[in-house]
This record gives C-alpha cells, sequence and structure tokens, in this order.
C-alpha cells in the first residue's frame, strides 16, 4: 500500500502555479533551528552507537591534533547554515559566495557554560573571515563582543586591521563573522590562534570570563593578480590602483594614495571612497580592509569588492575624496610611549575649515583574460 | 562535503542534516508562498509557522519514499506543502466556534468535506489505495490537494462532467467498501 507522500509523488503538478515569497535569513535560521530540536529530539535514542564510534575516533586522533576539539558529535547543524548571508543580511550580496568557498572547520570549545563553534574559515590572500556560533546558557544580550581582548592573531603579521560582528539568532544563540587583515604577511597560508577570555555583553558591561582557544592554519585560496599601477590626480591627491586579485568569491582592490604638501597644510585627513562598476552596468559593493603608511595622507588601502561579473571586459573606479579638519569632537588620540606612559596627542592646527568633496575623473582597467 | 544541487536529494535520503538545510535554504520561498496561500485568512502566525516546520518535518522524514529528479522534487514538496497546508486549515477552521449567527454555514459541509472532517487519514489513504490510478491521482488533486474540478479537468485532458463522473463513482466504490467493512475491521 502506498502511504500519502508515495501516492503525492504520482500526481503530477504544475508548481508553477505556486508564488514564491521573500524570505530573510532570519525566517531560514528560525525554521532550521526548529527542525534540529525535533530532528535531535527523534534520533536521541539511536545515536549511542555513533557516538562511541566517534569517541573511539577521537581517542585514535586526539595525540595528533592537540589544541583542536571535535565536535560533540559529526553531522552537528550548525544554528545557521551559511552566517557570511546571514550577518550581510542579504542587503550588500558581498557575501554572497563566501560559504562555498570557505572551510568547515567545526571546531567547538566549551568554557563556563558557553560553547563556540568556529563554523567556516577563508582567506582570500588578503583577509581572514571566520564565522562562528556561540551557544550559551544565559541570556548575552543583543550583540555580544568576543573583541575587546583582542582578535584573532595571525602568525608572521607585523600588524593588523579587523572587524567583529556577533548578532543574536534567538535566546541563546549567536552567531559572528570576524575578519582580519594581516599586514606584512609573506606567507600564503594564514596560522591563526585565536584565544577568547571573555566575553562582553555590550548592554550591561558585564564580562563573562572563560577559556576558548582555537588554533588553524588556512591555504590563502587561488586568486589572480593583474598588476595595474593606474593613477588619477586632482587637487593635490593622487590615488593609485596598484592591482587588483581576483578570487572566486570576490576581487580585492588595492591602492594607495599620496597628497601634496599643500593639502597637508590645510586637511588633516584625505579620506579616499572608491566607487566601482563595470562596463556592463553592474555596481559593486565593498568593504575597506584597512590600510597602513607613513603619515594620516601616505596609506596603502585595500578593499574587498563583491564578485566579478564574468562577462565583465572594463572596471571604472571613481574615486571619491573628502578633506577632513580634525577637532575634539571628531578625533583624538593618545600615545603610548616605550615606558608605558599615555600621552595626549595634540591635534595640529591647520587652515582648511570643516570638510570638502570631490569627485575625481575615473580610472578604467581594462581586465586582463 | 556539503549539499549542492546535484546530490541533496541522495544526502537527504541518507539523512544527512545538511541536506535539509540545503531544502530549506532552497525552497523555503515556495513552501512559505504556498502555506500563506491557504492559511492566511486563518490570521493566525503560530499556525503558519508550525505549518511550514511541519512540512519540512515531513520531507526529511519521509524522503526515502520520493523517486525522480529534482524538477520532480519541487513538485512533490509543493504537493505536499499545499497538502498539509489545507490539512491546517481544515484542523484550525473546525475548531474555530461558531457563533448562531454563522451556524448555517457549517450545517452546509458538503458530503467530501464530511467525509474528510470525520476520517482519520490513514484509513482513507488505505480506500484510495484501491482505486484505479486515474480515479486515485483525481480523487488526491480534489480532496487532498482542494483543487477544483476544472483544474483537475485541464491536468489530465478530460472534460469536466468526466472528472465529476469519475469523482461519483469513485466515492460510490468507497462507501461500498466502507460498509462492507465486518465488525472489528477498521470503518469510518
Amino acid at each position: 500500500m502506498k502511504d500519502i507522500y508515495e501516492l503525492l509523488n504520482d500526481v503530477n503538478v504544475d508548481d508553477h502555479e505556486f508564488e514564491e515569497m521573500t524570505v530573510t535569513e532570519f525566517e531560514k535560521a528560525k525554521v532550521k533551528s526548529a527542525l534540529k530540536k525535533s530532528i535531535s529530539k527523534k534520533n536521541k535514542r539511536r545515536g549511542w552507537k555513533m557516538n562511541v564510534a566517534a569517541a573511539a575516533l577521537v581517542v585514535g586522533l586526539s595525540t595528533v591534533t592537540i589544541g583542536l576539539t571535535f565536535p560533540a558529535y559529526a553531522g552537528n547543524i550548525p544554528i545557521i547554515g551559511d552566517i557570511f548571508r546571514f550577518l550581510d543580511n542579504e542587503k550588500t550580496g558581498l557575501y554572497d559566495n563566501y560559504k562555498e568557498y570557505s572551510t568547515e572547520m567545526n571546531l567547538t570549545q566549551d568554557s563556563n557554560g558557553i560553547k563556540i563553534t568556529i563554523n567556516d574559515a577563508v582567506f582570500d590572500g588578503e583577509t581572514v573571515a571566520i564565522t562562528y556560533s556561540i551557544e550559551s546558557d544565559r541570556d548575552l544580550g543583543e550583540a555580544p563582543s568576543t573583541l575587546h581582548l583582542g582578535s584573532a592573531d595571525i602568525k608572521g603579521a607585523t600588524g593588523a586591521a579587523g572587524s567583529s560582528h556577533v548578532t543574536k539568532v534567538d535566546d541563546y544563540h549567536y552567531v559572528g563573522l570576524d575578519k582580519i587583515t594581516p599586514f606584512g604577511l609573506t606567507s600564503d597560508m594564514a596560522d591563526i590562534n585565536w584565544k577568547i577570555r571573555s566575553i562582553l555583553r555590550t548592554d550591561t558591561g558585564e564580562k563573562i570570563k572563560g577559556n576558548w582557544k582555537f588554533a588553524f592554519s588556512l591555504p590563502a585560496i587561488d586568486s589572480q593578480f593583474q598588476l595595474t599601477n593606474q593613477s588619477v590626480e586632482k587637487n593635490g591627491v593622487t590615488v593609485n590602483i596598484e592591482k587588483v586579485a581576483f578570487t572566486p568569491m570576490s576581487f580585492i582592490v588595492h591602492y594607495n594614495q599620496k597628497a601634496t604638501q599643500e593639502v597637508q597644510d590645510k586637511w588633516h585627513e584625505a579620506y579616499i571612497e572608491l566607487e566601482i562598476k563595470d562596463d556592463l552596468g553592474n555596481v559593486y559593493t565593498g568593504e575597506g580592509n584597512g590600510g597602513s603608511g607613513k603619515d594620516a595622507y601616505t596609506i596603502s588601502w585595500s578593499k574587498t569588492f563583491e564578485k566579478l561579473d564574468p562577462n565583465a571586459t572594463k572596471l571604472i573606479v571613481t574615486p571619491h575624496v573628502t578633506f577632513r579638519i580634525h577637532d575634539e569632537t571628531n578625533s583624538g588620540g593618545v600615545e603610548i610611549t616605550a615606558d608605558g606612559k599615555e600621552k595626549e596627542i595634540s591635534i595640529p592646527v591647520k587652515s582648511g575649515v570643516g570638510r570638502e568633496e570631490f569627485i575625481m575623473d575615473d580610472i578604467v582597467i581594462e581586465l586582463e583574460k | 562535503m556539503t549539499s549542492n544541487e546535484g546530490n541533496f536529494i541522495k544526502r537527504l535520503q541518507r539523512q544527512k542534516e545538511d541536506a535539509l538545510e540545503f531544502v530549506v535554504d532552497t525552497y523555503l520561498p515556495i513552501i512559505k508562498g504556498i502555506t500563506y496561500k491557504v492559511l492566511i485568512p486563518l490570521n493566525d502566525q503560530g499556525v503558519i509557522d508550525e505549518c511550514i516546520n511541519d512540512i519540512f518535518l515531513s520531507i526529511w522524514n519521509n524522503s526515502k519514499k520520493f523517486k525522480g529528479d529534482s524538477t520532480d522534487f519541487r513538485k512533490w514538496i509543493c504537493t505536499i506543502a499545499k497538502f498539509k497546508a489545507i490539512d491546517y486549515y481544515r484542523k484550525a477552521s473546525k475548531e474555530v466556534e461558531f457563533s448562531s449567527e454563522h451556524m448555517d454555514m457549517n450545517a452546509d459541509l458538503s458530503a467530501e468535506d464530511e467525509l474528510i472532517l470525520l476520517e482519520d487519514r490513514t484509513e482513507l489513504i488505505k480506500l484510495i489505495n484501491q482505486l484505479e490510478p486515474v480515479d486515485r491521482e483525481i480523487f488526491i488533486m480534489k480532496f487532498f490537494l482542494g483543487l477544483k474540478t476544472e483544474e483537475i479537468a485541464k491536468k489530465l485532458a478530460l472534460t469536466n462532467t468526466s472528472i465529476d463522473n469519475r469523482v461519483y463513482r469513485g466515492k460510490k466504490k468507497l462507501y461500498q467498501k466502507v460498509t462492507t467493512l465486518e465488525l472489528g475491521e477498521s470503518r469510518i
């Protein structure tokens, strides 16, 4: 006898008559989380044999993998499948292809009732992006922070810039994305060492102490470089596009800026924002990775943009420049001297007033195929 | 290894949880569309959410019963969604308390509606299994998926009259089967 599901298999319906509705990543996450609960309830009884097998495997492997923990059981459904897209909330599309090219890590560390699992990580040659989930036995507020005691450390880097973003999924479940751009890294392998000593509740200021340690290596994914060295100059500012790296899920523009003495005398800062489109009319959204340089005017930057349309033959880069004057309301800093004392940095007086913006001529990059 | 367009059905049938995630990612928009269309009159978000979860859970629990490729899979889960949504709708509207001025609506249920309402589903399915394949398809479309006679006629390239006739004959056959059941056998 056929049951209803087999009977439905024989029914030929026209699926085009059904209309799709838009769904957010959050809704997907909610459905998955509910399903995960129902499934794990059902699977509990037959699970012990698998656990024993897994335990035996862990014992066998533990001698070579000191410092790593395996997830409690194989096939552990992460709270959210694609954290990259979830945190982007489908706003920019910058992370749409990240999950596909990232490495599934599934490293879990349990401490003080809070379980942190690194889900995926990817190194695009410029930036390491790590997604993780937090399962907590208590409320951590809307946006807890793991960053306040320093982010992941990358071996061989002379410095780094980064960002961290943690969001609540439902009660006691959180997901995060940390990005670290190491400077001065020569190897195409990133050795990452990430120690979290406490989690900060940003709403109450409460710190939950614990000890979560992760260490892993990531090879850089294959990317192609195109040296460009094209520059444009206007009003004393020069922007030079040094090179563009194309990865399967993004492209990264490396550029530097210079300013004449005249500009330096007048303004505290010349801020450059790049707008990029291609010859097909696609506009690419991007996110800056930070930069470094010898002073506030001469800086090398990199910025990651979403995946390139394979049919594009040209990239059109339009630099937007903003001159700014710093005052107590928008700037401040301390210098830490060798003996550990902090010294307030005074803001030098410049002749400019407020801010000034202008747009430079386009830089057109012919893409090599 | 993760699921993709090419392997997710096999992985789902092997009960790999990432395949279920893939299914949610890919098909939630259509499942949501179907469920909302049927259940929106109930004005109860809780029922809608519950139904959507139930649909995916049924897909997971019954994945081995599916045969075909990903185009068939989409059709299959669409029919499951429609069937579940209607099921939820019937259950929920049965629970709604009728005020006296709406009592006549309640009294005016058609014979087949009553059949469905009274019926323990497994028994009905047992009976439907005894019908000819064409009649079986017509019954499922009409009573489980809530399709109109004209729609069924169009799909099967038959006339409205012939559909109605088949439904009539099929129902008669089912009633006969039911009434000839011996004492102690399952009956409506």
